[in-house]
């Protein structure tokens, strides 16, 4: 290797570099004076230039400066922190679960009175009343429920044959017997079972039916025919609403 | 590797600890006490807001020479700093070293330095004040600067030299330069 190659591993070697890896050059600076004075004078060149890189010019405020802005990204950054608390999610989590409980109640409600409206049109129960009386049917209903023995206008024009007390989603509930339609009965039960504020049609393999509400009774059509028959039915009654 | 938690008080520590280190590696990369002060501030200010980056709290001094780097890189995309500092200005700044206890040939050599460091390539300027200025290991400059390890060792080699040749000739200039000024 020639001096001039020598000459960069000078400049590239540091106290404290692996001594392995410079051993050539150490070893051709023991018989080269020339590449030896220059290790020499590099070496005293980078004593004087540490000595001249620590004398730097003095900043007495600047650490009172640097403290003085963090102390005002702290700031900013504290008055922009949302009030946001975890204990504000407590009731929205609360009003969540409610929501959801009641969904769940809901469908199984309505599965359970389903299931129930078809078991009335597959077996209808036995009446425990037989009258063609409005009036007597009426009073013998209402005293199975609660409230006046009186029926929505939509159903002035059916006339009844008989009742029977019954229970439905463990609520209570009469079954009216129609006497123009054998096929067709009518379930008063006491309790509001439908949001909705027109007809539910339900159909079963046993029959149709249609489910009202005037908002503190429900009022379930029940017919053993298919829809289009119950929908001709209701028609002619005028039960609409 | 998780990042660490850094408290405010752990900040203000290093703080204390490393902000003559950065204002020092500022002044000889820029030349200029005020570009040298706007930078550490700016390096702090930086290290704070992106201090969850932070993996390894011992890479600590290393990670805010990088931080350094980056600000130093932004003031020069923008177009600030490197204030012209006239040879009297470095003057009165090296004055205030006498001041403070720094001996004469250490000013000379220092303000020699000044003059040559300004002349060299930001490539070789900026490896060769980690080097001499805080004495990184050349694996420390390659981790701050983002550059391999051989890249920094070919760098710096062609710095010293560069900087051994120019301040043989040049520190005897800015004495006879401060003499007819004075």
């Amino acid at each position: 290797m020639s001096c001039e190659l020598y000459k960069s591993e000078i400049y590239a070697w540091r106290a404290g570099s692996d001594a392995a890896t410079f051993q050539p050059l150490f070893d051709h600076m023991a018989i080269c004076p020339e590449c030896a004075r220059l290790f020499g004078q590099v070496a005293a060149s980078d004593e004087r230039l540490q000595r001249a890189f620590r004398a730097i010019p003095e900043s007495p405020d600047l650490e009172d400066r640097i403290f003085a802005g963090l102390a005002h990204q702290r700031a900013q950054k504290a008055a922009r922190k949302p009030i946001w608390k975890p204990w504000i999610l407590v009731p929205v989590l609360a009003s969540l679960l409610i929501v959801f409980l009641w969904g769940i109640e809901h469908q199984l409600q309505q599965a359970r009175l389903n299931q129930e409206v078809t078991a009335f049109l597959s077996t209808p129960p036995a009446l425990q009343i037989d009258s063609t009386d409005r009036h007597r049917l009426l009073e013998w209903s209402s005293a199975k429920l609660a409230g006046p023995p009186t029926l929505p206008s939509v159903l002035n024009k059916v006339e009844f044959r008989g009742a029977a007390a019954v229970t439905l989603v463990n609520h209570r509930a009469v079954l009216l017997k129609m006497k123009d339609e054998q096929r067709a009965s009518l379930l008063i039960v006491d309790a509001r079972l439908t949001q909705q504020n027109g007809f539910q049609t339900m159909r079963e393999k046993s029959g149709s039916a249609s489910l009202w509400s005037d908002g503190r009774r429900t009022y379930i059509l029940l017919f053993d025919g298919n829809e289009q028959q119950m929908h001709a039915y209701m028609a002619k009654m005028g039960i609409n609403t | 590797m998780a990042s660490v938690q850094v408290s405010d008080q752990i900040f203000d520590d290093w703080v204390r600890q490393y902000h003559r280190l950065l204002y020092g590696i500022a002044y000889w990369w820029t030349g200029s006490r005020a570009d040298a002060e706007e930078l550490t501030q700016e390096a702090f200010f930086q290290a704070y807001r992106s201090r969850s980056g932070l993996r390894d709290i011992k890479a600590v001094k290393g990670w805010l020479v990088g931080i350094l780097r980056h600000c130093y890189a932004q003031m020069n995309r923008k177009g600030h700093g490197k204030m012209e500092v006239s040879l009297d200005g470095m003057m009165d700044e090296f004055e205030d070293l006498n001041q403070i206890g720094i001996n004469a040939p250490d000013v000379s050599q220092a303000l020699a330095l000044h003059q040559s460091l300004d002349r060299l390539d930001e490539r070789h300027r900026l490896p060769i004040v980690l080097f001499y200025f805080q004495d990184l290991s050349y694996r420390e400059i390659a981790e701050a600067l983002e550059l391999p390890i051989g890249t920094v060792m070919s760098r710096l080699a062609r710095a010293r030299e560069i900087l051994h040749d120019r301040l043989s000739t040049r520190q005897k200039l800015t004495i006879v330069k401060k003499a007819a000024g004075s």
